[in-house]
């Protein structure tokens, strides 16, 4: 799989190498995978929950404005695009219904928690600048949320849980005016803020043993071409579907 | 048109770039000295100490992140200072140690302290008991509190002694969920190797 | 905007001596769809908000509480507008209530310490609930994108204008003080239309005023009570406020039942939870207002415990003396919490009462042997 990129692809890799170089910035890990981790396609069963999906608009001021109408259109398009990846692969993912199970709080709890997770691994691993001593990267990806996990009710028939949040900001026109207008006066102005992290949980141990965290995502969620490059990228790395311990966050193949 | 955000989240990413003072590793078997202080510990394992302290006379440790497992130290806070820096001290000044506190003001000296720094009335002082404190008599104590916008409960077991008119603490907070039970004994074990 | 403009005109022009039967409030129609981009994406935060909200940990589940809370407020606005409003009573120890787009509110338990009858509770649920009526969540956002935008783009391209900037961040705020003042006149009139006096939305203002008084006076500074507001200030100050509120109730003279009684009776549990928070905040002063005002019909047991813990807390040396003796005072009372004998023992054996503590204490261990500081507290006395 990981072998057999054609030349397109091989092209864009060294293009993306050479972004990366040029701006260290960009040089900010963005996937862990546990050691040695391998997920056979279509042998799980993987239960997904309610994915964090937050869309608006940066108005010129810097403001976010929530667009409902955004919001619901690219929760629909995530929704699709999870569907399709994940069959690709030949694994069925179950929604979570938290409301149904009666694990408003609890799931709620554990929510919190994988994001407290997620977090640390972004703060304290990816990030080389504030990387903790005794997380380093050759040290493996060991990450859990305990045990407990597999106590939320609705969980008996699942081998993981996934977890999804993606938040974007997309710069109005105004704002894109206003940057270009700075820059020419040599002032920068950020626009625009596309996050995104998707995790998987292995139910019977805890153990994160997939995570990618990403500040800078691609694809306009608000169209179903966007979502699917989009959640591409959240997959990134996916166990199954790339090489296993696929460190660096190169693009995902593209999109045709 | 996408090129541009990729631009500009990069942009972003350099100029928010945090300045850490850096975390530095804590190996094991290696005398630590808390906030420059006489006051040391010896950690049984590698522990990390995070760049970026809550206060004059505090540093925090942490095996996996502040937010999973943490212990905080505080070394020799005199009378009249606070625990932690000052939010807002015209309008929300924090309360502040005394010479003459009693081992049962303690607990309470933190709970009204986290509940102004952190903004919550979800905190609860549940049990203490008398213990050696480095060999001072001192205390120990649990608690749990809730912070906002977080919605994980979070316990803490402190253990603090007066000497010599000034406070000695060392505390140990994680989620609920998984984590406290996971590293309680992590921190016994450092704890008591606790030396003034 | 037709029904608000004569609602309004109907306030400005009602006669001095009237009772409140001739005044109606206008029809309501039942919860509206949201109109437009802006609408629908700040009732979509707000939906995602109560979301949250209904499994949050500081949202208060007790049922007598909250369904007595919903009572006044249905007995303030009435049935056809409470119907849809979602009421959420939260665990925060400020004066505070919050109003979403989408009908949702909340109630700050600081808030329930501080208001003294179902009168001054309608009061401040009706301020709220005249935001949503008079959709302000959304006018309000539009306005300040505006102001925000001009800014930036004056930021970028002047930025020696420092003076343009400050005058138009004062008119974003002064947007919200316009509606704030809009949500205080309704708020009267949904008094005067119910059985509850409309002067007692006046009382809430004049009451936290105070409150400001002592507590910054207990910190050696002076509170400022302007009748202008500050120029960043989201509201109108208290004091305008409580001015214009007083002018209302007397334009309005209604009468009515202010349940007093009955709310401190609805209360009587939460009370010394709700207490035990504001005394951890480190307000003395503040503290001692708000008891000292829950106190005006007598101190009871409760109220002279919150008492001593206020003196405790401070624990400058004389306080526990005084700590002791309403300790002590709390215990007459019949009083008859584990805490008040602890309370009392520690106070004493700070105040060189060595043999009378040691006593407190351990009657307080012989009451609840099974104390989770009672290994402590022995090991105080010398066990």
């Amino acid at each position: 799989m990981g072998g057999m990129m054609g030349g397109w692809k091989r092209l864009s890799a060294w293009a993306a190498c050479a972004l990366m170089m040029a701006s260290p910035g960009l040089a900010q890990e963005k996937t862990g995978v546990k050691s040695g981790f391998i997920l056979p396609p279509g042998s799980a069963r993987i239960v997904l929950m309610r994915p964090s999906v937050i869309v608006g608009a940066q108005s010129t001021g810097g403001m976010f404005e929530p667009n409902a109408d955004w919001t619901d259109e690219a929760r629909r398009n995530i929704d699709r695009a999870i569907q399709d990846i994940q069959g690709q692969l030949g694994n069925s993912v179950a929604a979570y219904d938290s409301e149904a199970e009666e694990a408003g709080a609890l799931s709620g709890e554990y929510r919190s928690l994988f994001t407290s997770v997620a977090d640390s691994v972004r703060e304290y691993q990816f990030f080389p600048g504030n990387r903790l001593p005794t997380k380093k990267r050759d040290k493996g990806f060991d990450w859990s949320i305990g045990t407990d996990v597999a106590d939320l009710p609705g969980l008996s028939n699942a081998d993981y849980v996934l977890f999804i949040s993606t938040e974007d900001h997309y710069g109005s026109t105004g704002r894109k005016m206003l940057q270009i207008f700075a820059a020419m006066g040599g002032v920068s102005v950020p626009t625009g803020l596309h996050k995104g992290y998707a995790g998987l949980v292995d139910v019977k141990t805890g153990e994160l043993v997939w995570l990618n965290a990403d500040l800078q995502m691609g694809g306009d969620v608000r169209t179903a071409d966007g979502a699917q490059k989009r959640v591409g990228q959240l997959f990134e790395g996916f166990p199954g579907r790339t090489m296993p311990l696929a460190q660096n966050a190169l693009p995902g193949p593209a999109q045709p | 048109m996408k090129i541009p955000y990729r631009f500009a989240a990069a942009v972003l990413v350099v100029t928010s770039a945090p300045a850490h003072a850096g975390n530095r590793l804590m190996p094991a078997g290696t005398p630590a000295q808390i906030a420059g202080t006489p006051l040391s510990v010896t950690p049984p394992i590698d522990w990390n100490r995070l760049g970026l302290r809550p206060g004059k006379f505090a540093e925090t440790w942490t095996l996996d992140g502040d937010r999973l497992n943490k212990v905080v130290f505080f070394s020799g806070v005199p009378a009249g200072s606070p625990l932690f820096r000052e939010i807002d001290r015209k309008n929300r000044p924090l309360p502040t140690v005394s010479a003459a506190m009693l081992a049962t003001d303690i607990p309470v000296l933190l709970e009204s302290s986290y509940r102004i720094v952190m903004d919550t009335a979800l905190f609860q002082v549940d049990a203490m008991a008398p213990t050696s404190v480095g060999g001072h008599d001192g205390l120990r104590f649990s608690y749990s509190y809730t912070r906002q916008n977080d919605e994980l409960r979070r316990k803490g077991e402190g253990r603090a002694a007066l000497v010599g008119g000034k406070l000695y603490m060392m505390l140990y907070e994680a989620p609920a969920l998984h984590f406290y039970d996971r590293n309680v004994e992590d921190f016994h074990k450092l704890a008591d190797t606790v030396k003034f | 905007m037709k029904r608000a403009l004569l609602a309004l005109a109907m306030a400005l022009g009602l006669p001095g001596v009237g009772h409140a039967e001739t005044f109606t409030l206008p029809p309501f129609t039942q919860a509206y769809e949201p109109q437009g981009v802006d609408e629908r994406g700040a009732w979509m935060t707000a939906d995602e908000q109560e979301r949250l909200l209904r499994s949050s940990k500081f949202v208060i589940r007790d049922d007598g509480l909250n369904h007595y809370v919903r009572g006044v407020f249905c007995r303030t606005v009435g049935k056809d507008r409470c119907a849809n409003v979602r009421i959420y009573v939260m665990r925060m120890p400020e004066f505070n209530a919050t109003m979403y787009p989408n009908g949702m509110m909340t109630i700050w338990s600081g808030l329930l310490l501080r208001v003294q009858s179902e009168a001054e509770l309608g009061a401040v649920l009706g301020h709220e609930f005249g935001h949503f009526e008079k959709r302000h969540g959304v006018f309000g956002f539009k306005n300040k994108r505006t102001m925000s935008d001009v800014m930036a783009w004056i930021g970028v391209a002047a930025p020696q204008s420092a003076g343009f900037q400050y005058s138009l961040l004062g008119q974003v705020y002064a947007f919200n003080r316009e509606q704030e003042r809009e949500a205080d006149m309704i708020g009267v009139q949904y008094l005067a239309a119910s059985d509850y006096p409309s002067s007692a939305a006046a009382r809430v203002w004049r009451r936290l005023m105070a409150e400001q008084d002592a507590s910054a006076s207990a910190r050696g500074r002076k509170a400022k009570h302007g009748y202008a507001a500050g120029y960043f200030a989201s509201h109108p100050s208290e004091l305008s406020r409580a001015t214009t509120l007083e002018a209302a109730a007397v334009r309005y003279g209604d009468e009515g039942d202010e349940g007093r009684a009955a709310y401190a009776q609805a209360l009587k549990d939460w009370l010394p939870e709700f207490l035990g928070d504001q005394i951890k905040r480190n307000d003395f002063g503040g503290s001692d207002f708000i008891l000292s005002q829950l106190a005006s019909d007598g101190w009871s047991g409760p109220l002279l415990f919150a008492r001593a813990e206020l003196y405790s807390q401070r624990g400058n040396p004389r306080d526990y003396v005084t700590a002791a003796q309403f300790y002590a005072q709390a215990i007459e009372k019949g009083y008859a919490a584990p805490k008040a004998l602890r309370g009392l023992g520690l106070a004493q054996l700070r105040t060189q009462q060595t043999e009378q503590g040691k006593a407190s204490l351990r009657q307080y261990l012989q009451q609840s042997p099974d104390a989770s500081d009672a290994s402590l507290i022995s090991s105080l006395i010398g066990n």
